[in-house]
């Protein structure tokens, strides 16, 4: 844990759900800055690992660190309280692939709800910095509609922003374009590279190829419940080491030459 | 005829003291169920087969059972039991037990429907218990209910009527009080049916209120 | 409390279960025609039925029946209790099942309706061989659970000195200082009932939407 830099620190981190393997022995180290691309096929246990590492699951084996605090288990070895559980998911985002936003409050009540009502941080200084957020990811005119309002790549993009406003050291994202018409993905993913640039420490679950292609740092390769690559985009799509991965690419070879769907 | 309701006209603080008693039993009552429809629609969706079967059992009997005869049973049949209640407070429990199922029946119906997404969003961005259910939970699920919530109240403003049978001093028992004293049944009568009525259109004014608030977050 | 006592009881049963068909019977196609007049906006009616409906949702039975049972003999209709609670009961049951038929004539599709207006059927065919047929099944379970609900309030018509099952059971608890045998003696009687009628309820709302589901 000397290494400052480290914010994420999966390792070797195994869930089972009764007689099914869904992740076994994951373990993957993020970097500050880093964007991680998980990719895989359906059911490989990208969603199951994300839900983890925020302990929405509670995994069976192995161990998580957020900026080299343990994860889930507190200090004398037991298992964390809800207290100090929620106290170390404020620093991690989610954004998820129905948007889950809150669908009684408006979207600035939204990005406000969990800084003021779980962080406590006073309310004028999370409004401002909501509005500019929702300026950010271009809906500052959106800011008192309701959810139930808005087009899919515009709950996404308040998804988005609501995470950020909890100043997370940490954002998940999984598969935040796959429920979105093709015609809204690119209206997301503009923001979404835009934090990559910036610098936002990322994990995202995601099967546009294109995406992962140019703005991950890294990929992680999952496929049954096991991290069976990892590296740099380039070396992954254009000389990935496994069968299952050049299979995995082939399959969807038409967004990676194509750019996007 | 007129003069009929000159009559009730003079009698107006007693008719009003028993639409007053009316209103105050429902609101109670509807409050009281509804927070212990709370604490039932978990037991009905637990996994034990115990708990879940016990309240099956509460749910489903209360709705198979006449309000009258339940009133009945609670203000003369438990005093061979030894419980001795009198009749508000017989009126009262009969109302709140009795409602206390459809409430969790109504919640349960409407927690069924609620998508999971945005609880574990809730969750993941650190709301635990309380303040999870307080200001995440609860909110839609009041939405979504309330016009059925609402409807209810109105079924238990009709049922709280029965309980002029144990003589509590509600609308109709008013009425009944003026017609037996002045002998003028229709103008007593007609009165308490248009007070009724009144009370039921504030409630439906109310559950069209919370259906718009729903509407525009839907 | 005697077998006679039991008797007795089961003896209201069937007061309170002719009751209640009759008010059910008549009660059906009353509703019916209030939702037609509605339907079809009928001008005046069509706002008097409305009112109608709308005043004795919020009225509670047991004041519907005292109104009933002692005014209208004030103005020259004599009321036994047996026609105050047939009254009551069908006033009352009808305005519910207006608002069930009408909600499905609501949803009936207008496309069909003009579909039969332009083959040139007439009114009365339009509705008896195409509107009809439909509103029925969707109408179904609203009706049947009113039907529970009318049971469950008919231990009121006892108010009015209808000698039914609750009733019967007052009268032996008054006798025999133990008023709680004979309640659960009537309640015992009226929970099987109700619970056939929400089971039937249940099962019409089951098989419907597993045809929806095949269709
Ligand atoms: N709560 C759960 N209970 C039981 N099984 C589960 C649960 N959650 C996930 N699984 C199983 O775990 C496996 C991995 O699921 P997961 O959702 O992590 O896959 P995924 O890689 O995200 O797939 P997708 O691309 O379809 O989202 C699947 O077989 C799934 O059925
Ligand atoms: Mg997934």
């Amino acid at each position: 844990m000397a290494e400052t830099n480290k914010v994420l620190d999966v390792a070797g981190v195994s869930k089972r759900f009764g007689a099914n393997e869904v992740l076994s022995d994951v373990s993957l180290q993020v970097d500050k800055g880093e964007t991680v691309c998980v990719l895989g096929p359906s059911g490989s246990g990208k969603s199951t690992l994300l839900r983890c590492i925020n302990w929405l699951e509670r995994p069976d084996a192995g161990q998580i660190y957020l900026n080299g605090e343990r994860v889930g288990i507190n200090n004398a070895g037991i298992v964390m309280g809800d207290r100090d559980l929620s106290k170390i998911r404020t620093r991690i985002g989610m954004v998820f692939q129905h948007f889950a936003l809150w669908p009684h409050l408006t979207v600035l009540q939204n990005l406000m709800e969990a800084p003021v009502q779980v962080q406590r941080r006073p309310k004028a200084e999370v409004r401002d910095e909501a509005l500019a957020l929702l300026a950010k990811v271009g809906l500052s005119e959106k800011c008192d509609a309701f959810p139930a309002r808005l087009s899919g790549g515009q709950k996404q993009r308040v998804g988005v922003a609501r995470a950020l406003a909890m100043r997370p050291d940490l954002l998940l994202f999984d598969e935040p374009t796959s429920a979105l018409d093709p015609e809204l993905v690119g209206e997301v993913l503009v923001v979404m590279r835009e934090l990559a640039h910036e610098g936002m420490t990322m994990v995202i679950v995601t099967h546009e190829m294109a995406f992962a292609r140019d703005a991950a740092t890294r990929v992680l390769f999952l496929d049954r419940g096991k991290a069976v690559e990892t590296g740099s985009p380039e070396k992954f799509f254009s000389n990935p080491e496994t069968e299952r991965a050049r299979q995995f690419i082939q399959r969807y070879a038409g967004d990676v030459a194509g750019g996007r769907r | 005829m007129i003069h009929d309701f000159g009559i009730v006209w003079s009698e107006r603080s007693l008719l009003l003291s028993g639409l007053a008693n009316t209103a105050i039993l429902s609101a109670l009552s509807a409050i009281a169920a509804l927070l212990l429809g709370f604490l039932v629609t978990p037991a009905l969706m637990s996994k034990r087969p115990a708990i879940f079967g016990l309240a099956r059992l509460f749910v489903d009997g209360m709705r198979c059972v006449p309000f009258l005869l339940f009133a009945y049973i609670i203000y003369y049949g438990l005093p061979s039991l030894g419980l001795r209640l009198d009749n508000w407070s017989s009126g009262l429990a009969a109302l709140i037990i009795y409602n206390t199922a459809y409430m969790a029946e109504i919640l349960r119906g409407a927690w069924a429907v609620q998508p999971r997404e945005p609880i574990e969003a809730g969750i993941a961005f650190g709301f635990s218990e309380l303040k999870l259910f307080r200001r995440i939970i609860l909110p839609p699920l009041l939405l979504s209910a309330g016009p059925v919530i609402g409807n209810q109240m109105i079924q238990i403003v009709k049922d709280s009527a029965f309980l002029t049978i144990i003589a509590l001093p509600e609308l109709t028992h008013a009425a009944s009080s003026i017609q037996s004293r002045h002998y003028i049944p229709f103008a007593a009568f007609i009165t308490a049916v248009f007070l009724y009525w009144g009370l039921c259109l504030v409630i439906e004014a109310g559950i069209s209120s919370i259906g718009r608030v729903a509407e525009a977050r839907r | 409390m005697s077998a006679a006592d039991i008797a007795a009881i089961f003896q209201g049963a069937i007061v309170t279960i002719t009751l209640s068909a009759i008010g059910i019977l008549i009660g059906l196609p009353i509703g019916l025609g209030l939702a037609l007049i509605r339907w079809a906006d009928v001008p005046v009616l069509g706002r008097i039925v409305a009112l109608y409906v709308s005043m004795l949702r919020a009225t509670p039975l047991v004041t519907l029946l005292l109104l009933l049972f002692f005014a209208l003999p004030n103005i020259g209709v004599p009321m036994s209790p047996v026609s105050a609670a047939i009254l009551g009961l069908v006033m009352s049951t009808s305005a519910f099942n207006c608002e069930v038929w009408r909600s499905a004539l609501m949803n009936f599709p207008k496309d069909q309706y003009e579909a039969a207006q332009s083959v040139g059927m007439n009114a009365g065919q339009r509705f008896r061989r195409i509107v009809l047929p439909q509103i029925v099944p969707v109408s179904l379970p609203g009706l049947v659970n009113e039907m529970s609900l009318l049971i469950k309030v008919t231990p009121v018509l006892a108010v009015v000195g209808v000698v039914d099952i609750t009733r019967a059971a007052v009268r032996i608890g008054a006798q025999t200082y133990e008023p709680l045998p004979p309640f659960l003696v009537a309640i015992a009687i009226y929970v099987p009932i109700v619970f056939a009628l929400v089971s039937l309820q249940r099962w019409i709302e089951r098989r419907q939407t597993r045809a929806e589901a095949l269709a």
